[in-house]
């Protein structure tokens, strides 16, 4: 991997893991809200899985706007 | 921008430049590099022809620099690479090599073929090399090679088949007979089940210690691969599976050492679903192993029937060598039964040869001294040596694989549906699956959960799952029955498959762009000379007047007609030689120009030419001139003969009509093809012809540089037209035709222009293109019918519509079982293509069930 394609994972990694993070406090946040009570395992449960899912579904689309972006 | 941040998108590339013959030239290019954005230094070599250029990627690329060097009039010449791409399974798996590929600096475009198995990328060479573009696709966890030809791809391809086959049968044997412990330990207090399985086997640690190989050894293979592609930004089919038996099996884990941690517990440990989930996945993979390859058996069987070995003279000694060491020039020695090596004419002996394999012909053809022979067909009956004129990849039969195999490597205009949906599938799912865990983690356990929900197809009691293990279990299950694999396979199998069968007839298709284009067409314009008809005049009708015998009026017309060069003279001489009559030579010969000729034979003087020279010698033609009138309506060119001054009869010659001219005709006017005839020939001759063969739409008068004007305006009517005619003389027309078809082009197809070559000089296999079009873009429709219809059903079923009203659910394993189904049967559906034979085969094939006279070889 040369130096420029190093530098566009590392700054893709950042955006997709905070948009991932972004979903799951979302998912978290509604946890408290909505007024049923969860258990701290499905609490955590589902947070890892939202978590998960957002990853995959966010590194696909930013890698590449991230790689066009750094090497052009 | 600071120094270090620019240093760190410097890159070079190395771009080749075409056209350049000056040191003006050279600053140009320099001149015009250097004024784009982001371009740092730039050396031109007039000698070698490269440019090369220091840039910052981040603003500026190859692409914008090739446009800038040929908007100021070179040429950047492309490179193309062929490669064979083994590991990928499904549409997803394409999207994501020919995104990565796409994505390269220098490449221009990628092709990549799921079944065929290959790749074609076309890039700059010096932007990027095959090397990179080889390691990217190895990067993404596919293995990578330049694609070979022949025996050695066929030895390799079988290699690598047998590999996946060994590779996912060992799977098999792990997976199943472990997942069917598991199954049975998981229903052990169920049914008969408590009477005969042994207690220990319901042990959850003993059905942990069961799961994890099968997890971890056949399933290892998708953790692995939607790991190299995510990382890349890629995502396959490899990720659905990963993350179905991933959580399928950490929860079961969970639930087996931790049961209080809140997942539902001991009673909610869904090994069964962790191990039936990977061996229907594996059972998947195993079953497109065997079947999918097949769709190209024509080519492999074509492949082959190529010999081994050959029998050449040398130093006048008969000796065996291998044959591709054949050279041209040698003489090649054949025996009955043989397999003829490689192409060459016959210089000495006689005999039968099937060449059903090459032209679809099912007859065997004499072959005598002067005949051509085409390697890989069989010799009969008799022994015979020929001069070797094509060897190696010269070869008709090495022609024809590529032309096939390159078929095979396109795409056709309806697959980018295909793609389309099948490159976003697997991001659309994710969501999909992240839309169904908040659904039924929020609104839908509180709403409609029952303690009594079962499985379809299943006794097992959802009772103790709670809402984070009931949400898990619906998102896994969409993510494992939305995966798109039948959708990949749909297209490029049918066009394998259909490719393939044209081989097999002499009918060789361009690419799939020509097989979808041929199942549209709604006209077929014929040229006329050399495609309808046979393209040399012949003797068609002999008249003798009263007093005369027609034998005598034409082997007098003969011996007349035999020294002159003209071509209507040459059909007289050959019409007599071939009704056995003797032509011997004139005592005296003349022309005439412009009215016919003279010539005295034994003492005899004969006329032979139009009205007026039967005018000029006075001679009286009585009744003749209407016979005359009705055969030129015929189209017929007729002359009139006379024999010491009196009329002694008349001999018309055409051009006649092909043999299967006017059932082909026929046939294509049945299957609603309106048909036309285009010809430079006068408009009385070409109705003439037309006529009989049941034309109604005469395109007469017509220059060859005009042909392709006419085809435009069938065009403009609406009509998607096809032009059937010489490959080399009509190549105008054939390229503006929605298809060109190049007929009886022989062997030699590399030369050949047109979007379909007909080996064979039978209009028939025009009709039988069109068939093939047609069934295999039918089995194209309804491949993806099938795969959107399987798609859309599972995907709702999957993520719990049915579940508020009947309490029913997919499991994760029914849904890998669904998921392995639609793939395979996707695959036999394309296989019944193979039995498909194009009409006129049919009909050749149903008397061949006797037993048919094979030809005598010469005593």
């Amino acid at each position: 991997m040369s130096e420029l394609e190093s530098k566009a994972a590392r700054q893709a990694s950042v955006v997709y893991t905070v948009l991932s993070l972004a979903i799951t406090l979302v998912f978290l946040v509604i946890t408290w809200v909505d007024g049923n009570a969860y258990t701290t395992v499905a609490r955590v449960g589902g947070m890892v899985w939202v978590f998960i899912l957002s990853m995959i579904v966010f590194m696909p689309i930013v890698i590449p706007m991230v790689k066009k972006r750094v090497m052009g | 921008m600071s120094e270090t941040i620019r240093k760190e998108h410097l890159a070079q590339a190395s771009i080749p430049v075409q056209g350049m013959s000056c040191a003006a030239c050279v600053a140009k290019v320099e001149k015009t590099l250097k004024a784009m954005t982001g371009v740092q230094e730039v050396h031109v070599n007039l000698l070698s022809g490269k440019t090369a250029v220091t840039y910052e990627s981040n603003q500026a690329g190859v692409p914008q620099m090739v446009k800038m060097i040929q908007a100021i009039g070179y040429e950047v010449p492309e490179e193309e690479i062929l490669l064979t791409v083994r590991g990928m399974s499904c549409a997803a798996c394409v999207a994501k090599v020919e995104k990565a590929v796409k994505g390269m600096p220098g490449v221009t475009s990628v092709v990549v073929n799921l079944p065929a198995e290959s790749a074609r990328v076309k890039f700059y060479p010096g932007a990027v090399d095959k090397a990179r573009i080889k390691k990217e696709i190895q990067a993404l966890g596919y293995e990578a090679s330049e694609k070979v030809t022949g025996q050695e791809a066929l030895d390799r391809e079988k290699e690598a088949r047998q590999k996946e086959l060994v590779f996912q049968t060992r799977n098999m044997w792990i997976a199943w007979p472990l997942s069917i412990l598991v199954m049975i330990g998981m229903f052990r207090d169920m049914w008969i089940f408590p009477y005969f399985v042994p207690e220990f086997l319901g042990n959850v640690y003993v059905l942990w210690a069961l799961t994890t190989p099968i997890a971890f050894i056949p399933g290892w293979q998708f953790f692995k691969h939607s790991w190299n592609g995510l990382k890349r930004g890629a995502t396959d089919m490899n990720l659905l599976y990963a993350t179905g038996i991933g959580a399928a099996y950490i929860i079961a884990t969970i639930n087996t050492f931790w049961p209080d941690a809140g997942f539902g517990g001991r009673g909610a440990a869904f090994f069964e679903s962790a191990a039936l989930l990977t061996a229907f996945i594996v059972l998947g993979r195993y079953l497109e192993a065997l079947t999918r390859g097949r769709t190209s058996e024509a080519i492999r069987n074509l492949m082959s029937l190529q010999a081994k070995t050959a029998r050449v003279i040398r130093n006048g000694e008969e000796v065996e060598i291998a044959a591709d060491e054949v050279e041209i020039g040698d003489i090649v020695v054949v025996r009955p039964g043989e397999s003829i090596p490689v192409d060459g004419e016959v210089t000495d002996g006689y005999s039968a040869v099937d060449e059903a394999m090459i032209t679809g012909e099912s007859m065997p053809v004499e072959k005598r001294a002067g005949s051509q022979v085409t390697g890989a067909t069989i010799n009969k009956t008799g022994s015979f040596k020929f001069r070797a004129t094509r060897v190696g990849g010269e070869t008709a039969l090495a022609q024809i694989i590529k032309m096939v195999e390159d078929a095979q490597a396109s795409k056709a205009p309806i697959q980018k549906l295909a793609d389309f949906v099948a490159g976003h599938f697997i991001a659309g799912v994710h969501v999909l699956a992240l839309i169904v865990f908040f659904f039924w983690f929020f609104i839908g356990y509180a709403s409609f959960f029952s303690p009594a929900s079962t499985f379809i197809l299943s006794p097992y009691n959802l009772a103790e799952v709670g809402v984070f293990g009931f949400a898990l279990l619906l998102s896994v299950t969409t993510l494992i029955i939305s995966c798109p694999c039948a959708l990949g396979l749909a297209t490029p199998s049918a066009i394998m498959a259909g490719t393939g069968k044209g081989a097999e007839n002499g009918i060789l298709f361009k690419g799939a762009d020509a097989v979808e284009a041929s199942s549209k067409l709604n006209a077929v314009v014929f040229d006329k000379t050399g495609t309808l008809t046979k393209g040399e005049p012949s003797v068609t009708d002999v008249y003798a007047t009263e007093g005369f015998v027609r034998e005598d009026v034409l082997r007098l017309a003969a011996i007349t007609e035999k020294p002159s060069e003209h071509p209507l003279g040459e059909a007289i001489v050959r019409g007599a030689k071939k009704e056995g009559l003797s032509v011997g030579d004139t005592d005296d010969f003349e022309a005439i120009p412009g009215h016919g000729v003279r010539a005295t034979y034994q003492g005899q003087t004969i006329l032979l030419g139009n009205r007026r020279l039967m005018q000029q010698q006075a001679i009286d033609i009585g009744n003749l001139s209407k016979k005359m009138e009705q055969l030129e309506e015929e189209g017929k060119t007729a002359m009139l003969m006379a024999i010491d001054n009196k009329a002694a009869g008349i001999i018309a010659v055409a051009d006649i009509l092909k043999e299967n001219a006017k059932v082909a005709v026929e046939r294509l006017q049945q299957m609603g093809v309106q048909v036309a005839m285009i010809t430079g020939d006068n408009r009385r001759t070409a109705e003439a012809i037309a006529r009989q063969v049941g034309i109604k739409t005469v395109l007469a008068e017509v220059l060859p540089q005009d042909k392709a004007a006419e085809v435009i305006k069938l065009q403009e009517k609406g009509l998607n037209v096809a032009m059937v005619g010489d490959g080399i003389n009509d190549a105008p027309a054939l390229a503006q035709a929605n298809v060109g078809i190049a007929i009886g082009s022989g062997t030699d197809v590399a030369k050949e222009t047109g979007d379909i070559i007909l080996i064979k000089d039978d209009i028939r296999d025009v009709v039988g293109a069109i068939e093939i079009g047609r069934a295999t873009m039918r089995k194209i429709k309804q491949n993806l019918v099938w795969a959107f219809v399987y798609n859309i059903t599972g995907i709702p079923l999957a993520a719990g519509i049915l579940y508020p009203f009947t309490g029913l659910l997919v499991s994760p394993e029914l849904a890998s079982f669904f998921m392995a189904m639609s793939s395979v049967s996707v695959t036999l559906n394309t296989l019944l293509l193979k039995r498909f034979q194009p009409s006129f085969r049919r009909e050749q094939l149903k008397p061949s069930i006797n037993p048919t006279p094979q030809p005598q070889t010469a005593r």
